[in-house]
Formats: C-alpha cells, sequence, structure tokens
C-alpha cells in the first residue's frame, strides 16, 4: 500500500493512512485512503459539521421554505453571499435565514417556547409562506428539546402551514456527511407520500442529489423538458417543499450526486420500486451519455439525439479553443465529495488537463474509489486534509490551478496558485454544454491572468525587470501554440451572455402529446 | 492467448472505471446485483440475445448495459469480429475482474456496513 506520509504529520501518525500515492500500474485495490472517519486530535480539519450538511447543503436548496434553525444565531452562517445554489423565486430561501437565536439562559431554563413564539413570528411576518423546516443544533440537541412536538402543536393550530423537522445536530457524525444521510431519511420517512402530483407526461423523473449552484439544475431541465419529461421534483436544488413530497410517483430516479443522495434513491427503490440511475452532468460525453440513458429508458432516445448533436455542434468548436490552450496544466481536483470523480477523468479527455491530486473534505471511501479509478497514475489522493498538508502537496506537486473551496482556495492564492472554486463555481453554471464550456473558460482565466506578472514576482528577492513587459491572456496563452492553431477559424473562445439562466426561465417548451400511462414504478 | 484475452479484459476494465458509476454502490450486496445485472445484460446484447427489459428496474439496468456495450463495440473495434462463445469467455473474465475490483479485493470497509 503506497500510503503518502506528509512531513508536516509525522507527529500525527494516524494520518497517514489517509493519503495516498497512485503508482504506475495500480488500482482502487493497492490504494485507498481511510474515509469518513472522526478528524483526528491535532489535525485541523476542513470539514463542516452535521448540522452544516443537512441544512447548508440539502435542506436550504429548497425554495419555498421558511428554513429555521433551532439554535444560536451563528448557526446560520452559510446564507446569502456565501451559498450560490439560487432559485427561480427570487433566491427567497436564501435571501432570508431564520434563527431562534438561544442563549444560555435557553440551555438552562428550555428553549421549546422560543422555537413555538419564533415559529408563529416567522410564519406571520411572511405570509405567503406556509412551509418550514427546523433544524437541531448541538445547543437545543443536547438540552433535549421536542421539536416535533412543537412543530405539531402549530400545525394544530395552523392547518394551512406544514413543517418538516431535522434532527441532525452538528456533533451527529464525522462530517457534513452525517447530516447528509440524516436528513435524507427524515424526508422520506416523514414526508414523502403525502402529495398526489398531477401527471402531466408518460415519462417522470426525480432529479436527485442536484443543488442548482448557480443555475445547474435549470440547465438540466431545459434539456428534460425539450425531451418531453416531466420533472416531478429535484432533490432539493431549486426544489419545491410541496413537489418533494411526491417522490413516490416517478418513474426513474436521476441521482446525480451520490454522496449526498443515494440514501433517499435507495430508500425510494426499495419503498416504492424507484430505479435508481446514477449519471453525470459534467462534460460532453458523459452529458450525452445521461441524456441517451434517460432517453432509452423512456424509448424516447431520438429526443435525446436530437439534442447532443445541436449543442455539440454548437459548443464543440469552443470547447476546443480552450482544450488546445490548456493541455498539460497540472489541476489539483480537491472539492468537497463528488466533483472528485464526476471531473477526475472528463476534465483529462476533453480538456487535456493532468490531474495530480485528488481530495475530499467528507467523502466517503466509496468516493475515493470513483476518483481514484479515474484519475491517471501519479496522482495524490488525500483524504480529510489539514491545511499545512495541503500547503504541502502544492509545494510539492506546483499545480498551475486549483479547484476547491473557498477557504482552501484563497490559502492556495497566497501560495501562488490560482484557484477556482469547485463548490459554488466562479462564473457558472458548469452543467451541460455550455456550462462545460464556462468552465473551460474560467480555468483559461485562472491560469493565464494576467495579473500573474505582478502577484507571482517576490519582490524581497526576484529581480524586477527594468522595462515595461506587460503581455495580454492570449500572447501567454498562444506563445507556445502553431500557427495552425491560433489561426484556426473552426475554434472559437466563448460566445455565450454573461446571464444564461434568465433565458431558460422565460423559454416555452413543445408539447409531446402522451400515448399511454406506461413504466409507473409503483 | 490467455496474455491477449486478459489484455482485452484490462481494456474493458478501464473503460467501466474511467465511465461509468453503477460498479460503485455503496454496499457489497448492492454492488454484487449491479455487477451481476449490467453484465449479464451487456453479454446478452453483444451477443444478440434477448434481453429482460420489462419491470422499470430490468429496464434501467438495459439502460447502462445498452450504453456499455455500444461504447465497447465502438472503441474496440476487435469485440466485433469476435464470436458468440468468445464474448461470452471475455464478459466472464470482466465479470471476475470487476467483481474483484470492487467487492472481493475492495479495501473499502464500509463494504459490508449492514446499515445505509
Amino acid at each position: 500500500m503506497p500510503y503518502h506520509e506528509f512531513e508536516c504529520s509525522k507527529c500525527i501518525p494516524e494520518r497517514k493512512q489517509h493519503a495516498v500515492d497512485k503508482g504506475p500500474g495500480e488500482n482502487v485495490t493497492d490504494a485507498l485512503p481511510l474515509g469518513y472517519q472522526n478528524t483526528i486530535p491535532g489535525s485541523i480539519s476542513e470539514r463542516g459539521c452535521a448540522y452544516c450538511g443537512a441544512k447548508h447543503v440539502i435542506g436550504t436548496p429548497m425554495k419555498d421554505v421558511i428554513h429555521m434553525s433551532h439554535g444560536p444565531v451563528g448557526c446560520t452562517y452559510d446564507t446569502w453571499q456565501t451559498k450560490r445554489y439560487i432559485s427561480d423565486n427570487d433566491n427567497f430561501q436564501l435571501k432570508y435565514t431564520y434563527a431562534t437565536d438561544m442563549k444560555e439562559k435557553h440551555i438552562v431554563f428550555g428553549a421549546e417556547k422560543l422555537l413555538k413564539q419564533n415559529i408563529i413570528e416567522a410564519f406571520k411576518a411572511f405570509p405567503t409562506m406556509k412551509r418550514m423546516t427546523i433544524y437541531q443544533t448541538c445547543a437545543s440537541a443536547l438540552i433535549g428539546d421536542d421539536m416535533n412536538a412543537i412543530a405539531q402543536e402549530v400545525m394544530d393550530d395552523m392547518p394551512d402551514v406544514d413543517i418538516f423537522v431535522c434532527n441532525s445536530p452538528g456533533f451527529a457524525g464525522p462530517s457534513q456527511s452525517g447530516g447528509h444521510h440524516k436528513i435524507n431519511i427524515a424526508w422520506i420517512n416523514q414526508k414523502v407520500g403525502q402529495v398526489e402530483p398531477k401527471i402531466t407526461s408518460d415519462y417522470v423523473i426525480n432529479y436527485v442529489g442536484e443543488y442548482n449552484i448557480q443555475g445547474d439544475q435549470e440547465v438540466m431541465l431545459d434539456f428534460f423538458k425539450r425531451m418531453g419529461i416531466q420533472v416531478l421534483s429535484t432533490f432539493t436544488g431549486n426544489g419545491s417543499y410541496d413537489d418533494l413530497r411526491a417522490m413516490h410517483k416517478a418513474h426513474l430516479n436521476v441521482l446525480e450526486c451520490a454522496r449526498s443522495a443515494e440514501y433517499i434513491c435507495n430508500e425510494l427503490r426499495v419503498r416504492y420500486g424507484i430505479p435508481r440511475l446514477d449519471i453525470d452532468g459534467f462534460g460532453f460525453g458523459p452529458m450525452s451519455d445521461t441524456l441517451m440513458k434517460i432517453g432509452m429508458f423512456f424509448g424516447i432516445e431520438d429526443r435525446a439525439r436530437a439534442i447532443i448533436a445541436e449543442e455539440t455542434a454548437k459548443w464543440k468548436p469552443e470547447l476546443d479553443w480552450y482544450r488546445e490552450r490548456l493541455t498539460g496544466k497540472k489541476v489539483c481536483l480537491w472539492p468537497g465529495g463528488s466533483k472528485l470523480w464526476h471531473w477526475a477523468h472528463v476534465i483529462h479527455a476533453e480538456m487535456g488537463v493532468n490531474v495530480v491530486s485528488v481530495y475530499t473534505k467528507f467523502g466517503h471511501q466509496g468516493d475515493m474509489e470513483k476518483g481514484i479509478a479515474r484519475c491517471e497514475e501519479g496522482a495524490l489522493a488525500i483524504d480529510d486534509p489539514n491545511e499545512l498538508e495541503g500547503l504541502e502537496a502544492l509545494e510539492r506537486l506546483k499545480p498551475d490551478v486549483i479547484f476547491t473551496g473557498k477557504r482552501p482556495g484563497e490559502v492556495a492564492k497566497k501560495v501562488g496558485v490560482p484557484y477556482l472554486n469547485a463548490h459554488a463555481y466562479h462564473n457558472g453554471p458548469y452543467k451541460g454544454y455550455e456550462g462545460w464550456v464556462r468552465f473551460a473558460r474560467d480555468i483559461y482565466n485562472a491560469i493565464y491572468s494576467p495579473i500573474h506578472q505582478l502577484s507571482l514576482v517576490d519582490i524581497s528577492k526576484d529581480e524586477i525587470p527594468a522595462e515595461p513587459r506587460f503581455m495580454t491572456q492570449r500572447m501567454i496563452s498562444d506563445a507556445t501554440l502553431s500557427a495552425e492553431i491560433t489561426s484556426s477559424t473552426e475554434m472559437r473562445q466563448y460566445s455565450g451572455k454573461y446571464d444564461t439562466i434568465a433565458a431558460l426561465r422565460a423559454k416555452t417548451y413543445p408539447s409531446f402529446p402522451r400515448t399511454s400511462t406506461q413504466l409507473s414504478a409503483t | 492467448m490467455e496474455d491477449s484475452l486478459n489484455h482485452k479484459v484490462e481494456q474493458l476494465v478501464d473503460y467501466i472505471m474511467k465511465h461509468c458509476l453503477w460498479q460503485f454502490h455503496s454496499r457489497t450486496w448492492d454492488r454484487e446485483r449491479q455487477n451481476k445485472e449490467i453484465l449479464a445484460k451487456t453479454t446478452q446484447i453483444l451477443c444478440d440475445e434477448p434481453v429482460d427489459k420489462e419491470t422499470p428496474e430490468a429496464r434501467c439496468y438495459w439502460v447502462d448495459a445498452k450504453s456499455l456495450a455500444e461504447a465497447f463495440q465502438t472503441r474496440y473495434p476487435w469485440l466485433n469480429a469476435m464470436g458468440k462463445d468468445e464474448i461470452k469467455g471475455l464478459m466472464e473474465g470482466l465479470k471476475e475482474r470487476i467483481d474483484f475490483l470492487t467487492i472481493k479485493g475492495s479495501l473499502n470497509e464500509e463494504l459490508n456496513d449492514p446499515r445505509y
């Protein structure tokens, strides 16, 4: 087993089993780090807590809901300006955040009255909102407030409202992943099966594990609508509370992020007989495979083919322009969970970059199996790294760019490594064909930004040239390319708009006549 | 001869590992079912044999199998020159190898956790 021992972590020997080098000819049975373990004392982890995983990853993207934390106000930190899971109702769930604001006196005397008062106050302040989720925090869990009882009291008094209670305090798992599990199971136990939806198509899916980062869900919805598929619910990006209560009526669960949402798909399979189809929505090849698979499931693969042909013809020349300029660049792929494996192969195959390291903050060993299987030999795979290990890896690997979250990303910038936000994106959406070109464009801009001519010079020791020598992006990126490539009339830079989502929201779709009620899974 | 077969199996394994997700479900029992159903259906498609796709579950397996079979036929032209018995032998070797990589030889300590 080729474990990788960091110099900075020699004083924490348990860390050695959390990093491996994928050597020549080795596979997932030779090399696999430990995963989903409690963070080792002494290692300053970058993880979130189980409350964060339940509320800020999965719960809050639901759009037509008052999301209330029963705990100290600080627990609500991740909201407007820190999260980018947008919604088509003017981002209600991001703009407004609620906490019961527990203080020491509530820890001593209990906070159930405070909770009830806050629930009623919030419904009165936003009278058009009739749905609420309440999230337990460490504080309210430790004092044993009965949130379910309070929620039921309010629902008895206010029959037009519905409340979902999520008992996932911060300490309920090694990382945010524990919270993903808890809210998946809580939702299917408490809410699925309560609403009977209006079925408008012969082809009905739940789109699961998709959080509408900068509009990703809406890009995918566009493809599904063009195929005549009814998306009954999205779990949970841009998703509606009542739509998600009707998940049991879909014919197929299309699962994007298996890390955060496989649990509900597995339960829907067992309880309602709805099959689970795991997909990749990133990259031209994986996106085309996905549309074809869904098309084949419903017998409408001709509709998928038409979309693939149209989108590929439109966007492939633009992807090629960036591929020529990104080939050979070294990338550290350090996201939270699923993008580790969604991107590990396809950015190499379609953009030509080399993934020199993969890491995950909260992934399980199954995620590392997928990621290591997909990345190339020589990559360093790290589970739950601390900041010093990240810095040591950057020093050793010398990547041209790093894809990660905003906290480790800012650290990378300080040591001269350009960073792209793998969680919230820089200029997304990144899904779909155009989205993939936007991602390539963002990578190009990160690597070839002219600012590096100034920011990467250390004025304390580097020689500063006397003559002005400013170079544009194109001068840098095209310096070693052949004239055939630089003067190509086929390839071109990204031609899309700054905002690609507004047009999708205004779009109308053809109606497809229904032929039968086939493929009912229940 | 055996080296040649192993080489072909490894090419198919590499495709699955880089492009598919179905082989990495979370638990041993789930991976056993996924590998068995999808690779059996892939074999049937490659051998022009009838494939069960009547139930939603069977149809979902068939979708992954059909996609895999088409990719194999496109990427590995040598497959199209093989007879049905040869293809079945090849696919048995592939199933054995995928079972090893994802189940029997897997280092994933969660595979046998009784809870999801």
